[in-house]
């Protein structure tokens, strides 16, 4: 009776009777009764779950290193990146990832980039620039052909850069100065400009400088048709590309290696793992902390961090009517940031960087000694506007989450002892978008300006820091219409310094790529591979 | 039918009634307390939820280092004498961390229970409604929404509200309160429809009165075992959605803060990982344990002392009402 539910069914019972049958069922609950055979069984079964995972991964290991297990040199070397386009249209669609795997290996410009950002010969052997600046002669090289066997001569180059102008293909802004562009003979090309522009060559070595085949139709969004060393055999969206040596190939940087597969691993630990297993032989980029377990293992792995042109800047808005218009906060800022300590926490790496130049874009100069580290002077400065440690000044921090958060601790932390009190935002990269660059709606942002000859951001007032400096725009002006390097160089460090002394942001440091390979692998470039990763010469000997 | 039998009980009963009354809750309370630690499972429950509540305390007033201090120069590094667990990768300590983050865990998990019991009860409340109308039509709400993940619903509010507590709070408080309802809605429609309601009814009683003296009590087991599974999930709520960075916002000290932070550097330093990821675990299943515990001792169909004290209330009261101690056991309680 005292089994039912109900809870009025028991009206009726004497209180003797429900308590003995309760305290019953209270004595025995159901639940004590532990089912060994059960646990017995589920034991079993982990273990043995335990042991097949195990002998699978072991058995999958051993695999990974039997095929590379030749005596010779592989006939397939798998390359790990990290941003994977999502199509292959070079034309049209923006992102450095598509830069990093098609120029040089399936498409070739009129003239290259090496591995310290200077112009090097491609299709055109050799160029000359005349006096006023306003024409380059480029000389072609002979027996050139597509990878589909078409010949390429000048009619090729000219119709290319002629398309990119008329049809306005992405990057078509940086040849701004370009008042045409005619093929004069089947190996000699001439383009003239409207105003010098100091930056021609080197912007002839991206998209702008590309050549393509004129009479070639094909969909540029799943294949290319270059006359690089490679071509595209396989394109999976997200996922991975498929070089093949081009057999067609005509030029000195024939392919060492037949086929390259390129995978595209987002996430840090799968790529870590990647590594480990030999589902890949290189990884770029990898961050020093990440790469630890290679660093520490020479025998098997080499790990190396190469120069790069990546700056992470943390811009202040300079508006009128910003917290940030007194230049007094912007320096505080500036002396209070610990740039060694915050390099040392990310593997040492980095390297530290003064100014708006990284080493490798024309205009250099170590700037670093016009801020150093000094938390005093960055007091005085605060306590000059009237703020202190008990008093702060509140300023936000807004950032994209695909830096982490750890930036973002460290700065507050940094900034906590000379009165400012920093909140960190971190958003999504498109909010930052939105509210940062599009808006301007910020105190203080960070971002990683990877661009190489970017320098002119500093000169357009309308750009997200809205820094306005007449002398520097100047500066800039006669650099850009210099008709020497050293000339352009000395006017670009000059403005550099002017900027920097301005303090309108803080340049953390210029991040250098980590670049983790089995060892055995030869020829992959260190330098600059997020933008030009050539891969003719990479091998791979077990 | 009780309650206006109190209401109009003589002065002379009373007295003894008030006094037996203002020892009970007290004594209620060591009860269940002792019935929870006379279980195995009771004692490791208490433990964890105890020792968390006095952690949340202590940090309010101090942790072994400040949380903003950091060192660049000792990232990742060993526990050692000056930090427990090791460094994070600010070089920041991670004991510290951990410490301050269990109030933000308990505030999430406080705030959570408590809305996902008050929309779970409203819910249960519209669902036995004697409108037929407002019942069915609450019925098929509810099993429509309930379909909704609670993460798509979170990541819905971090477009407006960005990354806070709020989010998950009104995420979790929102999904919780839908199960918590489902669940209860077969014990509380038994006990809406039952006669001793009727009476109640019958005699004036209104609808919140109905939900507070009959249907309440009713589901209380069930409500426990809810409440407490949604607090065990809430914690791991925190971690994943920090994780994917709508959670807590940074500078926040929370467990998932701690271990959103870690675990991109699992492969290297995976003690940093293990430390919040161990906390969770004993949390949330004690958090779980608890519920089942908590059921078992303040139900007086399974412990004979509570119903002890009912005994001894019922006698004190004296009113010559025959009811059971199911029933009767949670109106008693005030």
């Amino acid at each position: 009776m005292s089994q039912d539910n109900g809870a009025h069914a028991e009206s009726g019972a004497t209180g003797a009777t429900t308590d003995a049958s309760l305290a019953s069922r209270a004595k025995n609950p159901k639940k004590n009764g532990p089912k060994w055979w059960l646990i017995s069984l589920i034991a079993v079964i982990v273990a043995v779950a335990v042991v097949i995972g195990v002998t699978l991964a072991y058995a999958k290991k051993d695999n990974g290193t039997a095929s590379g297990n030749g005596a010779a040199q592989a006939s397939t070397v798998t390359i790990g990146l990290k941003l994977a386009p999502t199509n292959l249209d070079i034309r049209n669609t923006a992102g450095s990832a598509l830069d990093q795997i098609l120029i040089g290996n399936v498409y070739e410009g009129i003239v290259a980039r090496d591995s310290k950002n200077q112009v090097t010969p491609a299709i055109a052997s050799s160029w000359e620039e005349s006096k006023d600046g306003l024409t380059y002669t480029f000389h072609l090289n002979k027996n050139m052909v597509f990878s589909n066997g078409d010949t390429l001569d000048a009619e090729d180059v000219a119709w290319s850069i002629n398309e990119l102008i008329a049809k306005q293909y992405h990057d078509a802004d940086a040849l701004e100065a370009v008042s045409k562009v005619e093929a004069k003979d089947a190996d000699t090309v001439v383009i003239t400009l409207k105003t010098p522009n100091s930056n021609l060559l080197w912007t002839l070595t991206g998209r702008a400088g590309l050549v393509f085949d004129k009479d070639a139709k094909y969909d540029l969004k799943t294949q290319a048709v270059g006359s690089g060393p490679y071509t595209v055999a396989k394109f999976v969206e997200n996922d991975s590309i498929t070089l093949k040596a081009n057999e067609k190939y005509w030029g000195k940087n024939k392919a060492k290696t037949p086929t390259i597969v390129v995978k595209y691993l987002a996430d840090d630990n799968a790529a870590v793992n990647a590594l480990k297993s030999g589902d890949v032989q290189v990884l770029a980029p990898i961050t020093e902390n990440l790469a630890e377990p290679f660093t520490s293992d020479p025998s098997k792995y080499v790990v190396k961090a190469g120069d790069g042109t990546d700056k992470y800047v943390l811009g202040f808005n300079n508006a009128s009517g910003s917290k940030l218009a007194d230049k007094r906060i912007r320096q505080a800022i500036r002396y209070a940031i610990n740039h060694d300590e915050l390099i040392a926490s990310r593997g040492g790496a980095d390297k530290a960087l003064g100014g708006p130049i990284p080493s490798l874009d024309p205009g250099y100069e170590d700037l670093t000694d016009l801020y150093p580290y000094d938390q005093d002077k960055a007091k005085s400065l605060m306590a000059a506007v009237g703020y202190s440690e008990d008093k702060p000044l509140e300023l936000t921090l807004t950032y994209a989450n695909i830096y982490g958060t750890e930036l973002g601790d460290q700065l507050r932390s940094q900034l906590k002892p000379i009165g400012i009190d920093l909140k960190v935002n971190v958003v999504e990269f498109s909010t930052w978008l939105q509210d940062v660059y599009t808006n301007h709606d910020f105190d203080i942002s960070l971002v990683d300006h990877n661009e190489s000859h970017d320098f002119y951001t500093w000169t357009d007032p309308t750009y997200y820091f809205g820094y306005d400096n007449k002398d520097v725009q100047k500066l800039y002006a006669e650099g850009i219409a210099a008709t020497t390097d050293k000339e352009r160089d000395a006017k670009f460090a000059e403005a550099a310094k002017l900027i920097s002394e301005d303090a309108p942001a803080d340049w953390l440091f210029n991040y250098r790529i980590t670049t983790a390979t089995a060892k055995g692998v030869e020829g992959f470039p260190f330098d600059l591979n997020q933008t030009v990763l050539p891969l003719y010469n990479v091998t791979y000997t077990k | 039918m009780s309650n206006t039998m109190r209401k109009v009980r003589s002065p002379g009963a009373g007295e003894t009634a008030a006094h037996t009354v203002a020892h009970k809750p007290l004594r209620r309370f060591s009860i269940v307390l002792q019935s929870i630690w006379r279980r195995g499972e009771g004692k490791f429950t208490l433990i964890v939820l105890t020792l968390w509540l006095a952690v949340a305390l202590v940090s309010l007033v101090w942790t072994p280092q400040s949380l903003w201090t950091t060192d660049g120069y000792h990232v990742w590094a060993k526990p050692s004498a000056s930090h427990w667990l090791g460094t994070d990768g600010t070089g920041a300590d991670v004991f510290s961390w951990l410490m301050a983050g269990s109030r933000t865990n308990l505030l999430i998990v406080v705030l959570t229970v408590v809305l996902s019991a008050v929309w779970g009860l409203a819910l249960v409340a519209a669902m036995v409604a004697r409108t037929p109308a407002l019942a069915g039509t609450s019925v098929v709400v509810v099993d429509a929404l309930i379909s909704i993940p609670t993460v798509l619903i979170a990541l819905i509010l971090a477009v407006p509200l960005g990354a806070s507590i709020a989010v998950i709070v009104v995420a979790c408080g929102f999904g919780y309160g839908l199960n918590l309802a489902r669940v209860a809605r077969p014990a509380a429609l038994l006990a809406a429809r039952s006669a001793y309601v009727e009476s109640a009814r019958a005699n004036g009683a209104s609808g919140w009165r109905v939900l507070v003296s009959h249907i309440i009590p009713n589901i209380l087991p069930v409500l426990a075992v809810q409440l407490s599974l949604s607090a065990g999930t809430a914690v791991l709520a925190e971690s994943g959605l920090t994780y994917l960075g709508i959670g807590v916002p940074s500078g926040v000290p929370s467990w998932g803060h701690s271990l959103a932070t870690s675990v991109k550097l699992i492969n290297v330093f995976p003690l940093t990982v293990l430390w919040p990821g161990l906390i969770v675990t004993m949390v949330v299943v004690a958090l779980n344990v608890f519920g089942d515990v908590l059921r078992d001792a303040v139900d007086p169909v399974a412990s004979p002392a509570l119903r002890q004290t009912v005994a001894v209330a019922s006698d004190a009261r004296n009113t010559g009402v025959t009811e059971t101690a199911e029933a009767d056991g949670e109106e008693d309680e005030r």
